[in-house]
């Protein structure tokens, strides 16, 4: 009973992890380091998801994967009721904090040093490899703190797109939902001990990284 | 250790989740074999969140299938199946949301049933000292605060207006009415003492402490609850079967005992 949402929860927010992991850090590097006409509108276009409340987006999933979707229409992908859906819907809600996060500590490292090594012959792959990204390093590791946080408590996207069925789709903030709407509230106080025991584990694993910052 | 080599360990972790995450299920094959466990899936109204369970398990233990529910208010489950999810019966609170899936051709006609018909309950905690006995006391200067599912999209909300319209108290009771995003919502405030009284649905009245007094049938239009078959329902074989044992001779005991009124036989209770 309470097993099943954890691990689902676990999945999900692993899989999303993994996707703003790599989709964050490439466009927050990607928006500060580079100019293009539109920035602006691009970058603020990332963060909506941060700002819509959770209906809105879930909505906005729900054109986008069912019905009269590409995903649908073209590649034949039915991603509605999956744990898939739920973990897109994680991603997508708690993509803006990690892209937020890189680009600003991107752009916070001095470009000095970014052009001192550049003097001394560095090709920009290695300045950012050895320069930028070291001197990034804890506010991208705050901004996936943060993703994976959001992710882990994602509600009311997921619950557009992949409805709250036990056993297949039904993550631990639903299955809390569920539990209170049906008054168990017993079960319900179980799973909020539980979900706290993966929060506090997820986001122990990842300050970890933090703790040593000069070894 | 090294804080880049986090950085590459956790992008590989990435790239493998990424690859996971690709790795779609192909969607649920649309043909019922019989000698092996089938899961239908039902998306009902929160306010068969009770009795379903309870009729799921009759089922699974009669066909040997299983049955998952996906509960929540009727609105959000009709946006659900219009975009195409994988929904074999959708138990609705009402019949405008099901006629308006139908209208967009959506589900089958023919499988359009009314299941049965819900009842309004002035629903308070086992230990409130108020004496509410019909829709005129909420008037009394003790009751503080009621609450009644929204009016607009809860069919249960609606049909907790018309009785405070009927009852002539909908205008002086205003300032104490706090909305419910849907029934179970509703009873919650109630429940947690919140508000002092709450205008509920008798299925989710029954099964829990509480006191409450059943609303006449007649202050409201009657909560008509009609169940369907999604055309894209991936299990249409079992999803009839399991519309048929909602209203057949298993199903019906249950929703009767959960308040419901049946078709064709309204004087249950």
């Amino acid at each position: 009973m309470i097993w099943q949402p954890s691990l689902l929860s676990l999945q999900v927010t692993l899989a999303a992890s993994g996707v703003i992991w790599i989709l964050g850090l490439g466009l927050g590097i990607f928006l500060a380091k580079t100019r293009f006409p539109g920035q602006l509108f691009v970058s603020t276009l990332l963060n909506l998801p941060l700002v819509l409340p959770p209906s809105v987006v879930g909505y906005g999933l729900l054109l986008g994967l069912g019905r009269g979707s590409p995903l649908r229409e073209w590649l034949g992908i039915d991603i509605l009721f999956t744990w898939q859906a739920a973990a897109i819907a994680s991603t997508v809600v708690a993509l803006p904090l990690m892209v937020e996060s890189t680009r600003a500590a991107i752009a916070n490292v001095n470009p000095e040093l970014e052009a001192a090594a550049r003097t001394l012959g560095s090709t920009e792959g290695e300045i950012l490899w050895r320069i930028t990204l070291p001197l990034a390093y804890r506010g991208i590791l705050a901004g996936f703190t943060l993703s994976i946080a959001r992710s882990l408590g994602e509600f009311g996207a997921t619950l557009m797109v992949a409805g709250s069925i036990p056993g297949r789709t039904q993550t631990l903030p639903l299955a809390i939902y569920a539990a209170v709407e049906r008054r168990e509230y017993d079960l319900a106080n179980v799973m909020v001990v539980m979900m706290m025991a993966i929060a506090f584990g997820f986001l122990y694993w990842v300050r970890q990284f933090d703790r040593h910052p000069h070894s | 250790m090294n804080r880049l080599s986090w950085f590459l360990g956790l992008t590989v972790l990435g790239l493998l989740m990424t690859v996971s995450l690709s790795a779609l299920r192909p969607s649920v094959s649309s043909t019922d074999s019989s000698s092996s466990s089938v899961t239908i899936t039902v998306s009902a109204a929160s306010v068969l969140s009770d009795v379903f369970p309870k009729v799921g398990r009759l089922w699974e233990e009669e066909t040997g299938h299983q049955v998952a529910f996906n509960f929540g208010a009727t609105g959000k489950l009709t946006q659900q199946i219009e975009r195409g999810a994988p929904v074999d019966v959708f138990a609705a609170a009402n019949r405008q949301f099901v006629e308006e899936l139908e209208r967009n051709d959506l589900v089958f006609s023919e499988t359009k049933t009314l299941y049965g018909m819900g009842r309004i309950t002035l629903w308070q905690r086992p230990d409130s000292p108020l004496e509410i006995n019909q829709l005129e006391d909420l008037l009394k200067p003790e009751v503080t605060r009621v609450a009644i599912a929204n009016p607009d999209t809860a069919p249960y909300g609606m049909a907790a207006r018309q009785a405070l319209q009927t009852a002539g108290i909908w205008e002086e009771l205003q300032p104490k009415l706090i909305l419910g995003e849907n029934i179970s919502q509703t009873q919650q405030y109630a429940m947690t003492g919140n508000v002092d009284v709450a205008i509920v649905a008798l299925s989710l009245s029954v099964e829990k402490p509480g006191r409450w007094v059943m609303l006449a049938a007649d202050l409201h239009d009657p909560i008509e609850q009609i169940l369907v078959i999604p055309k894209n329902a991936p299990h249409l074989d079992l999803a009839k079967e399991f519309a048929a044992f909602v209203n057949g001779d298993q199903g019906r005991p249950l929703m009767d005992q959960y308040g419901f009124v049946l078709p064709d036989n309204q004087s249950t209770r």
